[in-house]
């Protein structure tokens, strides 16, 4: 079905839904460990919990080579530039799981060197909250993240939708 | 005077044998190990440490700490009597309550909350709303898969805390023991 | 009162007579409930004083244990600077107090005597302000560079935070400039963290390398701050419990456990035998585990991911049992002042029968994959080398104190929990390097199942809380239906335990070490002051002498022997 601006609809749904598929299995971690989470996060890769059986076994600690980064424990003011550059090395379509409270909000650290939330520096996508969140919490964060890549309903997403209606508004 | 030398014993291993200096001993006992495992699991399913996590759950005690619950009475009405005694023993400040004189109260002066929000994302989960109720109007469940979106979902008021169904069907989690 | 509340008599060493010939240097002394002598010593002598203290034979205290400061705005003297010593072979424990005034908080630096002093001294430099004159390195050292006043001064808002951007992150000035001498070979600078496969956690380190060799080092810490100690000043004394299960989260039962010891010594009082026992037990398992995480990822580090597969199975085996104890799998939040927050469930001992058959036979598998294994013994033997009296100096306790030849265990030294009734063996090994370090925590889960196993044969009946009204929440059943219950269930919740005013320093032996608790009250429902001695803290300071003249791939294998936990290191 041609579009007015010249793409057609049918084809492009059909690769969304393809690329979402592709992409959802094959999330490769970048764990951005920091405290209790961060062992909660080992669980979780480890034998009794297995996240490899998500298309997410290949842990990657190198921003270039994984597109889902779980903060995992809390991120202090110290930290924070270090958690924006790290995000900002990844390659899109990149998702942000906020693992814990502390990541989430800063928790019960309402604290002069606590980051209240990590959404003060990037967007998050999923939310997980736990203090620390079980394996199986975490998994089923994951599992919600995937849908939403399914469904296209993620930051990532969003982020595309209005570049496009930006640049099909602009004149000529 | 303490004599920290009374029972120590020492673990300094022996210099390497001829064996393990030509890596082939410890190799060969390691890969033993591993294949001992491999062979269990592959031709038995003896001691597969993984479980199938969405269909098949593990089995958490009945202390696990979740979600909280408010518990009703029998007609139905929240036992919370917003006396804020949650709120004071949290150590997140993550319970916000308002409350307001009960109207249909036998007795003059009884409180019932009107407003009662736990921010899940700031809570810890320390079970210390639980032991600090008087009322046993809060426990919690052993919901503790909770993922969100937004940073509002997680705000949960009466209408999501509130229990659904009989005392039975709740899957009750951390509850007052002693 | 009732009886639960005795007087503790353990027989301490006397205080020294050379102390005494001090004179006039020690403005006054008195012995406490804690077991610790305590001075007032004027600062214009302190230096001398602490060189008796550490030079006279007779005295000897070896180890620098803590220093911190405490802020009094209401006094004259406003500061106060708190010295913590002990003397290994006496058992002897001093505690040094130093009063300062508001306008002009220096004193002098106590690194010459003890090089552990200094990290000590930097971290009181930082949250307090109070000057050290002579120390090498003084500047900030868990907040960050932008950072803006002293936050644990009491007029400091808890929650008045100060942005850090980018442009502003410091590297130490002698990584700046990079020296070019065309006769040696070309020097790197290289930033190992803070986020980094191998620093597990947020530990920063910025090296100087020579080809692959490491000629200058500096750490950085304080990226996981996370103001426990401003914090809990908030909190009443029961609620620090949760907090405490997450400074050293590998293994937060024996850190609740000894922060409720402490408060128990300062409250004088102790907690029902059944509680003491069971905190026992647990305690055990939770070293099991830290040392398993220790252990496993150490093995990651070093290419042998299996052995930490394994070693994650013993900790899912152990989360089990906490679980069904507590309710949670990692941040228990069991332990209560007085006891335990409830009682055990009934198929407790079964629970810990089966995993006392269980976690051997995931030891031996890894003992079988590494321990003799030649590339194991090639990365680790004779990396990272540390003598016995160097690791003194540096105030290093624990298992990679034992590593390096002294026998020092809290739980040798000065029992509690009931561990001078329990038959063990305190490992140790003489080489003190990466291998030794990794024998003696393998020992140590192979002893603390020993521990478990003679203990589970002897847990005694009765509450596991005090009865003590002061203390303990009425039982639930009379606070639903009995109006004195009620009251008095309010008024705990409200006014929180009531310590009386003085401090204390309460001690245990953590997973890495001595883990201490230095406690200040003014008669509140509140701590006024809660100063945690973390074991790792002493441990790290020395990392960057361990690493001079090492390969770079070294760094790795001896930051993962010493089991640095960021949340305990940064608080």
């Amino acid at each position: 079905m041609p579009q007015p601006d010249g793409s057609s609809i049918v084809l492009t749904t059909r690769v969304q839904a393809m690329l979402g598929w592709v992409r959802k299995n094959s999330l490769w971690p970048l764990p951005f460990g920091t405290g209790c989470c961060a062992v909660e996060f080992n669980s979780s890769v480890s034998s009794h919990y297995d996240l490899a059986r998500f298309g997410a076994e290949v842990v990657r600690f190198s921003p270039r080579q994984s597109d889902m980064m779980i903060v995992a424990g809390t991120i202090t003011d110290k930290m924070g530039p270090v958690v924006k550059r790290v995000y900002d090395q990844m390659a899109e379509p990149k998702y942000v799981i906020a693992m814990g409270a502390c990541a989430c909000s800063g928790g019960f650290y309402r604290a002069y060197h606590v980051m209240q939330g990590i959404d003060e520096l990037i967007p998050v996508d999923v939310y997980v909250a736990g203090c620390p969140p079980t394996p199986e919490a975490l998994i089923h964060g994951i599992l919600e993240l995937q849908e939403m890549i399914q469904r296209g309903k993620t930051h990532h997403d969003r982020l595309k939708t209005q570049d496009r209606k930006a640049t099909t508004a602009l004149p000529g | 005077m303490i004599d920290l030398n009374a029972s120590v014993v020492n673990v300094d291993q022996p210099p390497r044998s001829f064996g393990e200096k030509i890596y082939l001993g410890p190799i060969i006992s390691g890969l033993t190990v591993t294949l001992r495992h491999f062979v269990r699991n592959f031709f038995g399913r003896k001691d597969v440490a993984t479980i199938q996590y969405p269909e098949e759950k593990h089995e958490y005690s009945e202390r696990l700490r979740g979600r909280h619950i408010l518990i009703t009475r029998d007609e139905g009405e929240l036992r919370c009597v917003a006396c804020f005694m949650c709120e004071t023993a949290c150590p997140a400040d993550c319970i916000h309550i308002e409350a307001e004189e009960d109207p249909s109260a036998e007795v003059e002066w009884e409180k019932r909350p009107v407003v009662f929000e736990i921010d899940l994302l700031r809570c810890i989960f320390c079970g210390l709303c639980v032991d600090a109720c008087p009322k046993e109007a809060i426990v919690m469940s052993r919901t503790h898969e909770l993922a969100f979106a937004r940073r509002e979902e997680a705000i949960v008021g009466i209408d999501q805390l509130r229990q659904t169904g009989a005392m039975e069907d709740q899957d009750l989690g951390y509850r007052p023991y002693f | 009162m009732t009886d639960s509340r005795h007087k503790t008599e353990k027989p301490q060493p006397p205080f020294p007579a050379e102390l005494k010939a001090l004179g006039s240097q020690i403005l006054g002394s008195e012995k406490t409930g804690d077991g610790h002598h305590e001075m007032l010593v004027d600062r214009s002598r302190i230096l001398e004083v602490l060189r008796t203290v550490k030079e006279d034979p007779a005295i000897h205290c070896d180890l620098l244990v803590d220093i911190c400061g405490v802020d009094w705005p209401d006094r004259d003297d406003r500061f106060e600077v708190v010295y913590h010593l002990a003397a290994l072979e006496t058992g002897l424990r001093l505690r040094i107090r130093v009063p300062l005034k508001e306008e002009d908080p220096t004193m002098p630096s106590a690194f010459g005597l003890w090089k552990g002093a200094n990290w000590f001294e930097r971290e009181a430099w930082d949250l307090f302000g109070i000057h050290f004159e002579g120390h090498p390195n003084l500047k900030r050292l868990l907040t960050h560079e932008a950072f803006d006043g002293h936050p644990l001064r009491k007029d400091y808002e808890p929650g008045r935070r100060c942005l850090l951007t980018e442009d502003e992150i410091m590297t130490p000035e002698w990584a700046r400039e990079n020296p070019t001498d065309n006769d040696q070979f070309e020097t790197h600078i290289l930033n190992l963290g803070p986020s980094h496969p191998a620093t597990h956690g947020v530990l920063r380190t910025v090296v100087q390398l020579e080809g692959e060799v490491i000629r200058r080092a500096e750490c950085e810490i304080g990226y996981l701050h996370r103001c426990f100690e401003k914090m809990v000043e908030s909190q009443g004394w029961n609620q620090v419990i949760p907090y405490t299960d997450r400074l050293n989260y590998c293994s937060s039962m024996i850190n609740s456990v000894g922060y409720a010891l402490a408060v128990e010594k300062l409250l004088d009082v102790e907690a029902p035998p059944r509680a003491q026992i069971l905190r026992l037990i647990l305690s055990e398992f939770s070293r099991i585990m830290d040392h398993a995480v220790c252990l496993g990822a150490n093995l990651v580090d070093l290419g042998a991911v299996t052995g930490s597969r394994y070693f994650f199975q013993v900790r899912e085996e152990i989360y089990g049992l906490l679980e069904s104890c507590s309710g949670a799998r990692l941040t228990v939040s069991y332990a209560r002042i007085g006891g335990l927050s409830h009682d055990v469930p009934e198929n407790f001992s079964s629970q810990v029968r089966v995993l006392l058959d269980t976690i051997p036979g995931f030891i031996d598998d890894v003992e079988k994959l590494v321990t003799r294994n030649t590339i194991f013994r090639d990365r680790t033997e004779g990396v990272g080398v540390i003598s016995g009296a160097e690791a003194l100096a540096w105030g290093w306790t624990g298992p990679c104190l034992r590593a390096s030849g002294i026998p020092y265990d809290v739980r040798k030294a000065s029992p509690y929990l009931g561990y001078e009734n329990i038959e063990f063996d305190v490992p140790v090994a003489t080489t003190g390097d990466c291998y030794a370090r990794y024998l003696v925590r393998m020992e140590e889960m192979r002893q603390s199942l020993h521990i478990i196993r003679q203990a589970i044969d002897s847990i005694p009946g009765g509450p596991v809380m005090i009865d003590d009204p002061h203390i303990a929440p009425p039982e639930k059943s009379k606070a639903y239906n009995e109006m004195e219950s009620m009251i008095r269930h309010f008024k705990l919740l409200n006014d929180g335990i009531q310590v009386p005013a003085g401090n204390g320093y309460g001690f245990t032996e953590g997973a890495n070490g001595e883990l201490g608790y230095y406690l200040v009250s003014n008669g509140g429902g509140k701590p006024y002051r809660i100063k945690v001695r973390p074991p790792c803290f002493a441990i790290y300071q020395a990392y960057p002498h361990l690493l001079e003249g090492q390969m770079v791939s070294d760094a790795i294998a001896i930051l993962g022997s010493l089991n640095i936990i960021a949340g305990e290191l940064d608080r």
